[in-house]
């Protein structure tokens, strides 16, 4: 059947062996055990587990940390990684002929991603730590009521400056356009700025403008760029440049906060027109060779030990709700214990933008004219 | 009587008789020695320079689409292109910085080259050597050592502070993240590779012209401009278009010391290929455009060369 997963791979045989062992499991254990035993049996799928995950990531080695659990059971079989640079270089690299078995496009992806056939729905029952996952955050992963994204990492936009230098006007995205820091403001390098420049000059949309708030926004961009130092498109690149004092006031992530605080004082401030919220979502490939391995990775990277381990070393919120940091200002400042943090009233969740090649255009002309 | 005249000799006893076996295979083996030889470069540019061109050209208009659906040929990326009023100064701006970079670079490495060629120094080719040797490390950290010297906290900066020349707090911010910061560093990059063409086009003149012009008593100023810069154009040329071509398509220089004001053309095209939306279409024109205007270039660059000889013959 169409979006069921897994059954590609599986012949009759297989079927009738797995319900078997389901079965038998479940007599003598109870449902976990069951799903255990159908875990046990499947994984033996062959071949390396091929995860194409960002840069950052990737580079950063102790990040397996994050899917220590899955080492563990499989320390035969570690993951084989690729760079993604963005949803859109892992897209044209997925038409381009490569398939690994599972990314991690962020929240505003699932909805064109499920929608383009390139990817299957998750099994939630395969991941044991699903149900510790923010229900809202598993919400944001489906589509047609299945489960195409297992969120992961999350955090918020926001605009980060040095006390010491900026003075804001008001707690608003407008400090990325403010005139009296030319030359020492630094915007992400992404289609999100045509949101957040959106949400600034009250779009009724942001993510979906009409062709006049379009020509506004575009217009407004194209003015205002003069004034960055950066657009920056790695998050290594910002903190040089802060770091080094070429920027003052960036559009950045919570990451970017836990890391510049130890050298500058600096406030992530939360805009009046509020930050966007994102979700990192892992989704599975449309015909993977290895289903349930992908499943057990998942399953490491949901787990609260994962989760706390990326909130102390990457300043991130993680989705399992069990998950505390060591740091009380992150605690605050992700509001951790708010399962709505991500959500109105608190934050825009970041969300599909119906005319992503139109805005993606837009935004290399407003790069161009820079 | 030399070697030529005893070939000649022995064409001329054996003609109207039917070579022997010995000389037939000695002569297939030259009518197939050319093809040999020139077949693997051939085949090397056909499979990688002039398929891919196609490939890509064939994405410009649509033949080939990265969405699988419905596709048919069609000029419309092309018309974008050229209607659209925000590539034409990224690329005009571009050509500008390439331009200037090569200018300055030239005029840099040719006292370098010259001195190394005509000087008559016994230490030339250490001195070349010394040019050649930060070229022994990674093109990325080279690049990478002028963030830390052209930063607001870098060596620049910190020795005017010191110095008291800038105010603390003040530093030059035109250093990094600008148009300047491409530009110095693609100029550093790019520098030996333009000397060393210089350098053997230098090397090669035959010194009796300038022993000649000096017993006709032709100042030194009057030698160099009527007899060594003209013989030595072709490799300023050529030096010329060994910077030109790759820096005019540059992104990974900009890309680290550019910020917003050094952003370029080569940019531009590798973000339409992966940021925000994949737009392999718009790309694909792109980079065919960057290339005929480069080829129209050197086309021009050859010819005013080749009239240059012509002239100085």
């Amino acid at each position: 059947m169409e979006g069921e997963p897994f059954d590609r791979r599986l012949s009759r045989a297989d079927m009738l062996r797995l319900a078997a062992l389901a079965a038998g499991a479940g007599v003598v254990a109870g449902p976990t055990a069951a799903a255990d035993a159908a875990v046990t049996h499947l994984t033996k799928e062959s071949g390396q587990l091929k995860v194409m995950d960002w840069v950052g990531y990737v580079n950063d080695l102790p990040h397996h940390a994050t899917y220590a659990a899955y080492l563990k059971k499989y320390p035969h079989n570690k993951p084989q990684f690729t760079h993604m640079a963005s949803e859109a270089d892992a897209l044209g690299k997925f038409h381009a002929g490569a398939h690994p078995d599972l990314f991690r496009p962020y929240v505003g992806w699932v909805k064109y991603f499920a929608k383009s056939g390139l990817v299957q729905p998750w099994n939630p029952k395969l991941i044991k730590n699903f149900e510790h996952l923010n229900p809202f955050m598993v919400k944001a992963g489906q589509y047609k009521g299945k489960q195409y994204g297992i969120p992961d990492d999350w955090g918020f936009d926001a605009i980060l400056y040095r006390k010491d230098k900026v003075h804001p006007k008001a707690r608003s995205w407008g400090l990325l356009f403010d005139e009296r820091y030319k030359g020492k403001i630094a915007w992400f390098d992404d289609i999100t700025m045509i949101v957040a420049a959106g949400l600034y000059l009250k779009a009724k949309n942001p993510w979906n403008q009409t062709s006049a708030e379009l020509d506004r926004t575009v217009n407004f961009l194209k003015k205002k760029i003069k004034l960055t130092k950066l657009l920056w498109a790695y998050e290594s690149d910002l903190w040089q440049a802060f770091r080094g004092g070429d920027v003052w006031i960036a559009y950045a992530w919570p990451n970017d906060w836990v890391t510049m605080k130890k050298k500058f004082p600096v406030v992530y401030m939360r805009p009046r027109e509020k930050p966007i919220a994102w979700v990192g979502m892992f989704m599975l490939l449309k015909g993977t060779p290895r289903p349930h391995l992908a499943h057990a990775y998942v399953d490491a990277w949901s787990s609260k030990k994962s989760g706390k381990w990326l909130e102390d070393n990457y300043g991130y919120g993680h989705a399992n709700t069990q998950a505390r940091p060591s740091s009380s200002q992150l605690l605050r400042a992700l509001q951790l214990t708010n399962p709505k943090a991500v959500t109105l009233p608190n934050a825009y969740l970041d969300r599909d933008i119906p005319q992503r090649p139109l805005y993606a255009h837009l935004w290399e002309q407003v790069k161009a004219s820079g | 009587m030399g070697a030529g005249e005893g070939v000649g000799l022995t064409l001329d006893t054996t003609a109207g008789r039917a070579a022997p076996p010995a000389r037939r295979r000695r002569r297939l083996r030259r009518g197939l020695a050319t093809p040999a030889l020139l077949g693997l470069p051939f085949s090397w540019l056909l499979l990688f320079f002039v398929v891919p061109i196609a490939i890509v050209g064939a994405y410009s208009v649509d033949v080939f689409v990265l969405f699988p659906g419905p596709h048919h040929f069609t000029f419309t990326p092309w018309r974008a292109f050229f209607s659209n009023g925000d590539y034409f100064p990224l690329f005009v701006k571009s050509i500008e910085m390439s331009l200037s970079v090569s200018a300055v670079v030239v005029a840099l490495a040719y006292p370098l080259a010259y001195y190394l060629a005509l000087s008559g120094t016994r230490r030339k080719y250490i001195l070349l050597l010394i040019l050649v040797v930060p070229f022994i490390t990674s093109y990325l950290l080279r690049v990478l050592a002028w963030k830390v010297i052209l930063g607001s906290q870098g060596v620049i900066n910190s020795f005017l502070f010191w110095t008291g020349w800038r105010a603390e707090g003040h530093p030059l911010s035109f250093l990094l993240y600008s148009r300047f910061a491409v530009m110095l560093v693609l100029a550093y990059v790019w520098l030996p590779f333009v000397a060393l063409p210089i350098f053997v086009t230098l090397e090669s003149i035959d010194r009796r012209l300038l022993e000649a012009a000096s017993d006709l008593y032709a100042s030194r100023l009057q030698a160099f401009l009527r007899i060594t810069l003209p013989l030595s154009l072709p490799g300023v040329v050529a030096a010329f278009l060994f910077v030109f071509i790759p820096t005019v398509g540059e992104f990974v220089t900009p890309s680290l010391v550019g910020g917003t004001s050094g952003y370029m053309y080569g940019n531009q095209i590798v973000d339409l290929f992966q940021t925000g939306f994949p737009d392999w279409e718009t790309g694909a024109v792109l980079s065919l455009f960057l290339l005929a205007v480069i080829l129209t270039l050197t086309l021009v660059f050859v010819r005013f060369l080749r009239a240059g000889e012509t002239r100085t013959a």
